[in-house]
């Protein structure tokens, strides 16, 4: 199974170059401070990687729900607008 | 012209398919088989709710260039509405992509480095488009007559749908990128979805098309209602 999408020859994030070149210490530097995220998850990570990240399922679920809400509120605001339109002219014909 | 606006009972069973298909791909989408993978885990599930977003966008800036190229022939007040309202659909629904997307990336491709967003070629392409098409209604809204507004954004619109899948598709491929799709291959060649995944992936994909159909009908209909109140007063 493929488990990422990038080729083991495609250039990773821009620091495999500089480690090729050992006489420049800078560039050790950044690799060392990498291994800093094996550190146990903090904050929205904990709640989101649970449980498999089911959580972000469920947060993109949410989401595209809210932008169907949006548009029912949307059109909800436009139906308004002519209903006002329609009561400023009506009650003028029968006068 | 005012009569084109289209049949109500197939509107009517696209909607009830629409409602029950998009419910079975909910229920489908959390309790279906999926193959189990490192780093994606159980957002894979999270293709059958993000992926038919950008088709209902492409879906969405198709019509809506087909209905300006329709208006610059026609003149038709009601091919600028539905120009205007697919476009505006197709920009909420790759609004609604973009965000699905940045969610998904930021705990799979950036867990462990809290960003949300490192401008990953596609991502920032489609970003561009979305830009793009915001212009579209930038435009717009600059205009007072709606004769020169429907034509000038027309034409605005048929560039803006060339771009589309140069942003989506071409540029993001040259580049390398982090968003699965990109080698080279088609995005859903044979070998990139489990068929068990197929089987909900698809209903979806026609699950979703359906309901930008049917909320741009929806949409079309109500602005042709102000469009007409607004040219026949004593309406």
């Amino acid at each position: 199974m493929i488990l990422h999408p990038l080729p083991a020859s495609a250039p990773a994030p821009s620091l495999r170059p500089q480690q090729a070149r050992p006489d420049s210490a800078a560039a050790y530097d950044s690799t060392w401070t990498e291994q800093s995220s094996a550190q146990s998850p903090q904050g929205l990570e904990r709640v989101m990687l649970d449980d498999g990240k089911i959580y972000v399922v469920l947060a993109v679920v949410l989401i595209i729900w809210i932008g169907v809400v949006t548009m029912l509120f949307r059109t909800d605001r436009r139906i308004d607008t002519l209903e006002r339109r329609l009561d400023q002219d009506i009650p003028e014909d029968p006068a | 012209m005012a009569s084109s606006l289209g049949n109500t009972t197939v509107y009517r069973t696209v909607r009830a398919l629409v409602v029950a298909l998009l419910s079975g791909v909910i229920v489908a989408g959390f309790l279906g088989q999926i193959p189990q993978l490192d780093i994606l885990e159980q957002s894979a599930r999270n293709l059958y709710f993000h992926v038919p977003m950008w088709f209902a966008l492409m879906m969405g800036t198709v019509i809506s260039a087909y209905h300006s190229f329709r208006y610059l022939q026609s003149g038709d007040r009601l091919r600028d509405v539905r120009a205007r309202e697919a476009a505006w659909l197709a920009l909420l629904f790759g609004l609604l992509g973009i965000v699905t997307g940045m969610v998904w990336a930021r705990f799979t491709w950036y867990v462990g480095t809290g960003k949300w967003w490192n401008f990953d070629p596609k991502q920032s392409m489609a970003a561009v488009l979305l830009l793009i098409y915001g212009g579209y209604f930038v435009l717009r809204d600059s205009m007072e007559d709606p004769d020169t507004r429907g034509r000038v954004a027309a034409v605005y619109n048929l560039f803006a749908v060339v771009t589309m899948p140069f942003l989506l598709y071409i540029l993001p491929r040259q580049l390398p990128s982090l968003h699965p799709g990109g080698e080279g291959s088609p995005a859903f060649s044979q070998t990139d979805l489990a068929p068990a995944m197929r089987w909900v992936f698809y209903p979806s994909v026609l699950a979703f098309l359906g309901l930008f159909w049917v909320l741009y009908t929806q949409r079309v209909r109500l602005s042709w209602i102000r469009e007409r109140l607004r040219s026949e007063p004593e309406l």
